[in-house]
């Protein structure tokens, strides 16, 4: 019968089911059970937490360890999930926390070390840019690239709580209010950062525009 | 409208007043009234798009399927080592005290340190008796260097030997085999004397 199929199910139940599983057969003993479920889980957030992870530490292998992490204590403290709270919540913020201190490592390492890695320009590039990649055509590549990089390079400047929340406002499309509950912040602080983010990213990327369409204009006039 | 919108920006909106707009998708009055902030209203929609669209591709450029199916891989490797029991080989010593029997009498380390001073002291003094029965003073009269020279004109080779040593010796030995022998052999004791008195 048709009118028996149930009712389609949200992103967010889905989500709340499979944790609830994962935590009722962890605590039953079935281990094999319990993993499968959550490799559901892992699946569907996985590309989200990949790209939060990459814009906040800027860097791919650094985002790859820390969201392995992320899953891997997600799963061993998902007795202490709460169905109230939504999964993707919950586990955004253990990424957050994560990607929070490793910045803090990063930073007391790199006092001691040398920078990362430099291409041929002698412009600093992080191990991910010298992976081969396809698609478009060569010359939109070209251009993307030098988009992303222009985006890479505002989002650097940012401070880290103005891009963390302008990542998960404007990229991943939370509200304020979910923002506000991932990282911990104030709802009005989180609006706060989020246009100081938008504001200063304008200013950065005009301003690095205008720099590079001047240096065109006079390198023309040069030949 | 905001009071400062109005008295500084000629009543259009401010940056912010857009930004809350276009990410909370509430849209103002004032943007069905005025072109040029509907204008600005789509400038920044535009540009925000072309930002997050920007965004997205980096990261996504910097993790491809394949390098997200082996992140997923280890994660889930990493997930089955962590459910897996912990073996937990013990060490052997602690092996070994784990073994003890908690009735076991163990001797106090007091008790070892009085053993060891008691050990010392009975060293010292059996050392002490020792050297004195040992060092009794002997008669030994002064040691006889003789010349023997042999039959065969060897060169002499100088002996000091102990006169008590050699009597006994010479009182030990009586072979009546040896007697003939013994009879042309000059006694020790004779040439010690004879020269002796030279």
């Amino acid at each position: 019968m048709s009118g028996d199929q149930p009712p389609p199910v949200s992103a967010k139940e889905a989500d709340a089911r499979a944790a609830v599983d994962v935590k009722a057969l962890h605590a039953a003993g079935r281990l094999e059970a319990a993993r499968e479920r959550y490799a559901e889980l892992v699946t569907r957030h996985q590309r989200r937490a990949v790209r939060i992870a990459f814009h906040y530490l800027r860097d791919a292998a650094d985002a790859d360890e820390a969201v392995q992490d992320a899953f891997v204590k997600a799963y061993l403290h998902i007795g202490t999930f709460r169905e109230e709270l939504p999964f993707e919540v919950w586990f955004t913020r253990i990424l957050i926390n994560g990607c929070l201190d490793r910045l803090k490592a990063r930073r007391r390492r790199e006092k001691w070390l040398a920078p990362a890695t430099t291409d041929a320009m002698g412009v600093e590039r992080s191990p991910a840019d010298f992976l081969p990649s396809r698609g478009p055509s060569p010359e939109d590549q070209v251009l993307s690239e030098e988009r992303r990089r222009q985006l890479g390079a505002a989002l650097s400047q940012l401070p880290e709580r103005q891009r963390l929340v302008f990542m998960l406002s404007h990229f991943e499309g939370r509200s304020s209010r979910e923002v506000s509950a991932m990282t911990g912040l104030n709802e009005s602080t989180v609006r706060v950062h989020l246009f100081r983010a938008i504001r200063r990213l304008r200013a950065l990327l005009a301003s690095g525009a205008a720099g590079e369409s001047g240096s065109r204009r006079i390198s023309r006039a040069a030949h | 409208m905001r009071l400062i919108d109005g008295l500084l920006r000629r009543g259009h909106l401010s940056e912010r007043a857009l930004v809350d707009a276009l990410l909370s998708g509430e849209r103002p009055a004032h943007l069905d009234r005025c072109d040029i902030c509907a204008d600005r209203a789509v400038d920044l929609g535009r540009w925000l798009d072309d930002l997050k669209t920007a965004g997205i591709e980096a990261a996504d450029a910097a993790f491809s399927t394949e390098r997200l199916a082996m992140q997923q891989t280890q994660i889930l490797r990493r997930l089955e080592q962590l459910d897996q029991p912990a073996r937990v080989i013990a060490f052997p010593t602690q092996a070994r005290l784990g073994q003890r029997d908690p009735n076991d009498r163990r001797v106090a380390p007091a008790w070892l340190g009085v053993a060891a001073a008691a050990g010392l002291v009975l060293g010292l003094v059996g050392g002490q008796v020792t050297a004195r029965i040992g060092s009794r003073p002997v008669v030994v009269p002064a040691p006889a260097t003789v010349q023997a020279l042999l039959d065969d004109g060897q060169p002499s080779s100088t002996v000091r030997l102990a006169q008590p040593d050699l009597d006994l010796d010479l009182e030990g030995l009586n072979i009546p085999a040896l007697d003939a022998v013994d009879g042309i052999t000059p006694k020790f004791t004779t040439v010690a004397l004879t020269r002796v008195g030279r």
